[in-house]
């Protein structure tokens, strides 16, 4: 799971914003506004970090990434009508 | 860990800032490219040779199905896996009658089992004394032709016990078109079980087209059609029975005509919902003593023919243990 928060008081911050979202949409899931999930290996995380490192300021940007250890299976409760983002049936 | 995607609404598939986007109904999707194995489209989709490049680039196949739910093809990316010497094994497997005989042989014998374990369940023990029988003959047999024959026999003997396990009508196994709701559930599930296959088999060097207990012809892959013998009983069928029994599919999930019958796209998307759940379930190997998905089940067969091939350890077919 990434979640961000980029500091867009100038231009730049927005550049970023949308690069950042850019990135993360190709390895995880959009499911909310800041919020990404999905289930990707490690070498596949490793080039995400650095493709996130090469993107934002780390002095003005906080980026965190959650991980779970492998063969642990993430219960999810989606409380509202709202359609599972990471489904695979379109 | 890459997932299989099912495309069922139509619209337009497309690259878009270095990942996938499905557009459909004014709506967009954006599926993380890094997620994707295989597409499977159901509908009709619109999409462009930048797209083809990209799915080429990143190493993701297209299967596309008609309007009746047929298989019509795949878009496969230029081949990275190439082994002249594994081609080379392949068809000297095929052109020595001895050798081909053994490995056409295992592949029945495989199917005959994994037959006989879905009616041991539900203590059909004439069905499964005249199944020994079958594959008691199944050494002696020294032509393909005998071979084919007996697994037709062993087969009819199974399809035989189909009405009393689902309750639904069936009379006798029909293709093209099938001719009522069973067949059209065999037609479709078989047709998946083979990109299943495929799809495996184009992850390893082997040539999908050299095959040894179907003749291989033109126009087919039919080493997918060999492997998918084994594995037909044991997911498509299990699947079947399952969705029957459970009511999860009714007679409203299907197009039937005077002579032929059709699944309905809701109806198919039930089936691939079962296919793909059955696919990612795990279970625990004995030999390799860890978790592995069904799905792999598949590939760890291909390696074994590998081996075969090249004369490193001799075949033997995924027996369900389960």
């Amino acid at each position: 799971m990434l979640v961000y928060d980029i500091n867009t008081e100038d231009n730049d911050g927005k550049r970023r914003l949308v690069k950042i979202m850019k990135t993360s949409r190709k390895y995880l899931s959009h499911v909310q506004k800041s919020v990404f999930e999905g289930d990707i290996t490690e070498g596949q995380i490793t080039l995400l970090k650095k493709e996130v490192l090469g993107i934002v300021n780390k002095g003005k940007d906080f980026v965190i990434i959650y991980s779970l250890k492998d063969g642990i299976k993430l219960n999810r409760d989606i409380l509202t009508d709202t359609p599972d983002p990471t489904n695979n049936f379109l | 860990m890459s997932r299989t995607y099912y495309v069922f609404s139509p619209g337009r598939l497309q690259r878009r800032d270095n990942t996938l986007a499905l557009e459909f109904q004014g709506e967009r999707r954006v599926i993380p490219v890094e997620d994707v194995d295989h597409i499977y489209c159901f509908s009709e989709l619109d999409l462009n040779t930048r797209l083809l490049d990209f799915l080429a680039q990143k190493q993701i196949c297209l299967h596309l199905f008609n309007h009746y739910g047929h298989y019509s093809g795949s878009f496969i990316p230029r081949e990275s896996q190439l082994s002249g010497f594994l081609l080379v094994k392949q068809v000297e497997h095929y052109l020595d009658p001895g050798k081909r005989l053994v490995l056409a042989r295992t592949f029945v014998t495989g199917a005959l089992h994994n037959i006989r374990r879905n009616l041991e369940k539900r203590e059909y023990e004439d069905t499964c004394q005249k199944l020994d029988e079958i594959k008691e003959g199944i050494s002696k047999t020294a032509f393909i032709e005998e071979l084919m024959s007996l697994e037709a026999h062993g087969r009819k003997a199974y399809y035989d016990r189909w009405e009393e396990i689902t309750g639904w009508e069936f009379s006798s196994r029909s293709k093209r078109p099938p001719g009522n709701a069973l067949n059209a559930l065999i037609s479709f599930g078989n047709a998946m079980m083979y990109t299943t296959v495929l799809k495996e088999i184009y992850r390893t060097a082997l040539n999908p087209t050299i095959s040894y207990l179907h003749e291989p012809s033109e126009r087919r892959y039919s080493l997918s059609l060999d492997v998918a013998e084994i594995f037909k009983p044991v997911f498509v069928d299990r699947i079947i029975f399952r969705l029957i029994n459970l009511g999860m599919i009714k007679e409203n999930h299907f197009d039937i005509n005077v002579n032929s019958a059709y699944l309905t796209e809701e109806g198919r998307r039930i089936f691939v919902k079962e296919f793909e759940e059955t696919m990612e379930k795990t279970i625990l190997h004995r030999n390799l003593k860890r978790n592995i998905r069904y799905k792999s089940l598949i590939r760890l067969d291909l390696y074994k023919l590998i081996k075969h091939l090249l004369g490193e350890e001799s075949y033997s077919p995924m027996k369900v243990w389960w």
